[in-house]
């Protein structure tokens, strides 16, 4: 009697590329091919499979950002190339996920501003992007073509579709070579839905990450979590539309009422275990991009990969 | 392999005789069939079917139980790899550690929180779960002593660890009967802790270095007696626990391999990063989890997580229908309309306090749906919304006549205004936006 794991899967995770280095076409330092798990996550057996990228997220108008992390950063928070900078050099991030909040302002129409905003990034850090457009219909398609000519060449990761709203970012991303987040809400069909709509209007799969929605710690994270393990069982037994590699960003982890509340001598230290113990689980619930907001959070997160890492022999069987 | 209903059936005495507390012999092949019941409660099985059956009926992971009294906890009996699949029916008990080397001050104090400190999150109040005495010191005594000091202040389920046979002897005379669990049974000293562990009827955790190793310990612990077992994986690395506990479980829920059949342990305190070793636990199927006594950030986060985790997938949490009040809102405050989908609410209720703005949460009974979800399928209408109106006294609270419903809610406005009579503001999607949205919306 053999004494290991058998599963018998016929499928794998999609392999998907992020970011262009200069011999790929761009000017990034590096670029990430992430996916191609063939297992549940850190069963792999393999030396060298990756580990999840993690990603830090900033924005280009931090009115609604969390205060904890505002704090933290201190003014870097005011210049989004400098941000980025310190999230690459001081932070360790593996990739800078920005958000355009400036577009959110009420009748916003500064398109030109978006493209510069980008290339303050761009030349920033030279980690690989993700760009999080408008959320805001009536101003999709302007604001993401410009954030996909401003990263021409780079292979952004552009955020987020969802089932009423994917055109705009779609042809932003065909048009320029991006990749593109797919979101839909804690469900495994609707996410399968997703894909399929944007597979019909020209998206590969290759350039397709799931965001099954993050509840955040003590707010549904549950769900999440069983989203992420189905949509990995789902890849693993062969259904390649639901194959691509998962994002996960709980947003809403420092907005939390525990955070929120949390005595000043130790917000810092809540922010970041909240943030931490949600990117750990969903990280071995099939997460491959893990966004987080505290800096704090980063050298944890990255610590526990190393551990996770295939590098001997972990099994005891014979 | 396991037998279906009806083979088993054919094994039974088919007398109907209720005996074993289920009407008929066929309703109690099903549940043995189900991992749910124990071949012992038959008492006119003879042993040949016994054996045949007790091998392939009891649940594929034994339950076992530690400690007396209100704060004992039950671990195992699990049947699934993915909570989706069902559902993980006994959370992992989180136990703080300390050492018989430390100050009779600190062990007073590690016992006190653990008694003493809770959180509660939605209606259920979070513990940590026990003691677990390391016997560091090398001394009987010094082990017997530390024991002792926990023993006066409370009676929470303890984790003895210790190698030596003297040291366990004393330690089981203060708290045998208390059904501490004993940690830990290697091929050095299993004949006298199994000794012990029969004696005193306590729990046993074993280990071994491989697989093999450990199911030859689980055999020769039953043969000797104790069948209430814990398995020790020993990993020397997070991926280590993972793969160790994730076969563990394929193993015997399968039940491949039986003698592998019991709830793991994980010592997270020896692990390189204790916190993350305490989250790999509780989402991989680790049971008694011993850690360092934990920051009071670190122990909100775990026992949230382990909430979470093990919170049952098929019955969404729902929130009672009603009239809920942030802050103390008067009679100008907006009413917010939602459904009673727990995360829904929590997640509403939580940006709505950030706003600091008071006001009014309406909510309806979308039988746990999310607003999405009850919109498709019809479970929020404007019939619901105009119910819930009247049932909860909306129009005695606020003066005006202003319905704030979801952005996904909105197809429905038109016909809520008819229905209602209320003039409605569709508000954004995504709960997040909400201060905004009433910060430029709402002007009375």
């Amino acid at each position: 009697m053999g004494f290991d794991l058998k599963f018998n899967w016929s499928g794998s995770v999609t392999e998907v590329t992020l970011g262009a280095t200069n011999a790929e076409g761009g000017t990034r330092r590096i670029s990430y091919r992430i996916g191609g798990g063939k297992t549940l996550p850190f069963l792999e057996t393999i030396p060298g499979s990756p580990a999840p990228l993690i990603a830090f997220e900033i924005c280009d108008n931090p009115q609604y950002w969390s205060p904890v992390v505002l704090a933290f950063c201190g003014d870097r928070v005011n210049d989004c190339g400098e941000w980025a900078k310190a999230a690459d050099s001081v932070y360790g991030a593996d990739m800078v996920r920005l958000y355009l909040t400036s577009t959110r302002q009420r009748n916003f129409s500064d398109v030109v501003s978006i493209g510069k905003t980008v290339e303050t990034v761009l030349s920033g850090t030279s980690l690989p992007l993700i760009i999080e457009g408008s959320n805001e219909p009536g101003i999709d398609s302007e604001v993401f073509l410009k954030c996909g000519e401003a990263g021409q060449g780079e292979r952004l990761l552009l955020g987020t579709a969802e089932a009423g709203r994917y055109r705009s970012i779609a042809a932003a991303a065909l048009a320029y070579n991006h990749s593109v987040i797919a979101q839909s809400p804690i469900d495994v069909n609707l996410a399968k839905q997703l894909n399929i709509l944007l597979k019909e209007i020209g998206v590969s799969r290759d350039h397709i990450i799931i965001d099954p929605y993050t509840g955040s710690l003590g707010y549904g994270f549950e769900y999440s979590y069983s989203a992420m393990e189905r949509i990995r069982f789902s890849a693993l037994k062969g259904d390649a539309d639901l194959a691509m590699p998962v994002i996960c960003s709980a947003i809403d982890t420092l907005t939390a009422k525990e955070v929120r509340e949390a005595a000043p001598a130790i917000q810092d230290d809540i922010a970041v275990q909240w943030e931490f113990t949600t990117g750990l689980a969903a990280a071995a619930a099939g997460s491959e991009i893990i966004c987080v907001r505290h800096p704090r959070t980063i050298p944890l997160l990255r610590k526990a990969f190393a551990n996770l890492k295939a590098d001997k022999i972990s099994g005891m069987g014979e | 392999m396991a037998l279906k209903a009806l083979d088993i059936y054919k094994l039974l005495p088919k007398k109907n005789c209720k005996e074993c507390g289920d009407p008929t012999c066929l309703t109690f092949a099903m549940k043995l069939a189900g991992g749910k019941a124990d071949v012992d409660l038959c008492p006119y099985l003879d042993d040949a079917a016994k054996s045949v059956l007790g091998a392939t009926t009891r649940p594929p992971i034994r339950l076992v139980r530690l400690g007396i009294g209100e704060r004992s906890f039950a671990v195992g009996e699990e049947f699934v790899l993915y909570r989706h699949e069902k559902t993980f029916y006994h959370p992992p008990g989180i136990i703080f550690k300390i050492s018989d080397t430390d100050t009779p001050e600190k062990i007073s104090q590690v016992t006190t929180r653990v008694r003493d400190e809770f959180f509660t999150r939605v209606g259920a109040d979070l513990r940590f779960n026990g003691i677990a005495i390391e016997n560091t010191s090398g001394s009987a005594d010094t082990f017997a002593r530390a024991i002792e000091i926990v023993e006066q202040i409370a009676d929470l389920p303890l984790v003895l660890m210790t190698a030596d046979p003297a040291a366990l002897s004393a330690a089981l005379k203060h708290c045998g009967t208390y059904r501490p669990l004993i940690h830990t049974a290697t091929l050095a000293n299993r004949k006298e802790f199994c000794a012990l562990a029969k004696l005193h009827g306590c729990p046993l955790a074993v280990s071994g270095k491989t697989f093999h190793e450990l199911g030859q310990m689980t055999r020769d612990c039953t043969t000797d007696g104790v069948q209430d077992l814990i398995l020790d994986l020993s990993p020397d690395s997070l991926q280590a626990f993972i793969v160790r506990s994730t076969t563990i479980r394929q193993l015997a829920i399968t039940r491949e391999a039986p003698d592998l059949g019991y709830p793991v342990f994980l010592d997270a305190s020896v692990m390189d990063l204790q916190e993350a070793a305490i989250t790999l636990g509780i989402t991989k199927y680790a049971s008694v989890i011993v850690t360092l006594p934990l920051s009071p950030a670190a122990a909100q986060a775990v026992l949230t997580l382990r909430q979470n985790i093990y919170t049952d997938p098929q019955k969404p949490i729902q929130m009672n229908p009603g009239l809920y009040r942030v802050g103390n809102p008067g009679k100008d405050a907006p009413v917010l309309m939602t459904v009673n989908f727990s995360l829904t609410f929590f997640t509403l209720q939580g940006y709505l306090e950030s706003t600091r703005l008071p006001c009014f949460m309406l909510i309806v009974d979308t039988e746990g749906l999310s607003v999405l979800t009850a919109v498709a399928a019809g479970k929020l209408s404007e019939m619901l919304v105009r119910d819930a109106i009247k049932k909860f006294a909306v129009e005695d609270e606020v003066s005006h006549r202003k319905l704030i419903i979801p952005g996904y809610a909105s197809p429905l406005s038109g016909r809520i205004e008819e229905a209602t009579g209320w003039k409605v503001l569709v508000g954004p999607r995504d709960a997040a936006e909400i201060g905004e949205f009433l910060h430029e919306e709402w002007k009375q």
